[in-house]
């Protein structure tokens, strides 16, 4: 197959795709038999296209797969699709509890209430109404309490490919040395 | 007073968040706490504040209890026995306030994420979810939250009369099991709604529910649902009969 019979399929893939296209699915869609190509590659020739040609969107690599997004300049004119202005932004409660879990996950809702020192009952409630969070079984321990987890819509949503992509935590014993060094 | 006081409780996202901008404000050493000092300024911010969501001031009162707790036991004599070297009251504090922190600086670098990607959209946004006729073409892997809210919608419609008279309704877990598998004996798939139409009181609802929920967990059914709040459909699951 030509490659730019390949690439309009992958456009057309990434038109349709309810998900972020990974390779693995793309290998499937394209049948046995097919050249097989990887979709790195594609994606790559795709991109570059857009690009010369000045389209206003591009390709983004995000939770392990490729979609199409707009790009920013759009966003004015976009937000005028909704009704409300635009995306609705996380409180910092939501915030504390989504960097807990995605940190520590999987984790309970007391683990993380015993971080953050506050009840955090109805961040979870939101960060699961907006799919950001999930729950994946039931810790071990007695009370058998629901685990948490992030989902695909989390790394969408902070544009994360994983969360393997996010700085590690600072050490405490890093946090002391700066607490000290502040105070001389 | 003086006026550094009038800080809204508000803009802290609890007492920890409060205690680590004290000691930031005094310059204070979170490794050697004045806790005398800090319980003093904590109280007043925690008495200041006009008003306190009920929710958070449990949280807030919680650790002024703790704060006063420690700086008693600070003032006991220490009896040292033998070798043992006694644990500093103040050292539990104190890693809660450095492990808050920890999580309290990455809030701030999603916090960034976030302000980042907002102004780009995606071909196919979060949580949209293809429209199609065949209701269980999708969401094979329904999620029990989905199923918990699907459940707590669907039995919104089996409020209880105002007066009812008393009677006697036995019904178990087992019976309802018996009931359902039946039903999926004679038919491949059951709509839950439609299974509810049958039943008048809440009681048998919640048990029929709690059925479906055990046999999902046996895998003796499977349920699928095409989108939130939309009727679940039960079907056998791999160890149906068993």
């Amino acid at each position: 197959m030509e490659i730019n019979e390949l690439k309009q399929i992958v456009e057309a893939l990434l038109i349709a795709t309810p998900e972020p296209l990974t390779d693995a699915r793309f290998q499937a869609c394209l049948g046995e038999g097919e050249i097989q190509l990887p979709l790195t590659e594609i994606i790559a020739e795709l991109q570059a296209d857009y690009i010369n040609s000045d389209r206003s969107f591009f390709i983004k690599e995000v939770a392990g797969g490729f979609q199409i997004v707009t790009r920013a300049e759009y966003e004015h004119y976009i937000k005028g699709l909704f009704s409300k202005s635009g995306k609705l932004r996380l409180s910092q409660a939501a915030l504390e509890t989504l960097a807990i879990v995605c940190y520590r996950q999987p984790v309970t809702r007391n683990d993380i209430e015993s971080i953050r020192g506050v009840s955090s009952d109805s961040s979870l409630r939101t960060l699961l109404d907006r799919k950001l969070l999930e729950i994946r079984g039931r810790d071990e321990g007695p009370g058998r309490a629901l685990l948490y987890r992030t989902s695909a819509e989390f790394l969408q949503y902070f544009g994360l490919n994983s969360v393997n992509d996010l700085p590690k935590l600072r050490e405490v014993e890093d946090i002391l040395v700066e607490e000290q060094d502040d105070l001389v | 007073m003086d006026k550094n006081h009038r800080i809204d409780l508000e803009m802290f996202e609890g007492p920890l968040d409060l205690l680590l901008f004290l000691i930031k404000q005094d310059e204070l050493n979170i490794y050697d706490i004045p806790i005398a000092q800090i319980t003093k300024k904590f109280l007043t911010y925690v008495l200041l504040a006009k008003e306190l969501k009920l929710q958070s001031a449990g949280d807030f009162v919680l650790m002024a209890a703790t704060l006063m707790k420690i700086k008693a036991r600070m003032l006991l004599p220490i009896e040292a026995e033998g070798d043992d070297e006694i644990e500093d009251p103040r050292t539990e504090l104190m890693n809660m306030l450095l492990e808050y922190k920890r999580y309290k600086e990455a809030t701030a670098n999603f916090a960034e994420l976030e302000r980042h990607e907002r102004p780009y959209y995606y071909h196919i946004p979060i949580n949209w979810t293809p429209q199609q006729e065949d209701q269980t073409a999708i969401l094979e892997d329904v999620k029990l939250y989905d199923i918990m809210l699907t459940f707590q919608y669907l039995i919104k419609n089996f409020e209880e009369p105002a007066t009812h008279s008393v009677a006697v309704e036995e019904v178990t877990l087992s019976e309802q099991v018996g009931y359902l598998n039946g039903l999926l004996q004679a038919k491949a798939k059951l709509s839950f709604s439609t299974l509810l139409e049958q039943f008048n009181s809440r009681l048998i609802v919640v048990v029929t529910f709690l059925a479906i929920l055990e046999m999902l967990r046996n895998r003796q059914v499977k349920v699928k649902q095409t989108k939130l709040f939309d009727d679940l459909l039960i079907s056998r699951g791999n160890q149906f009969g068993n």
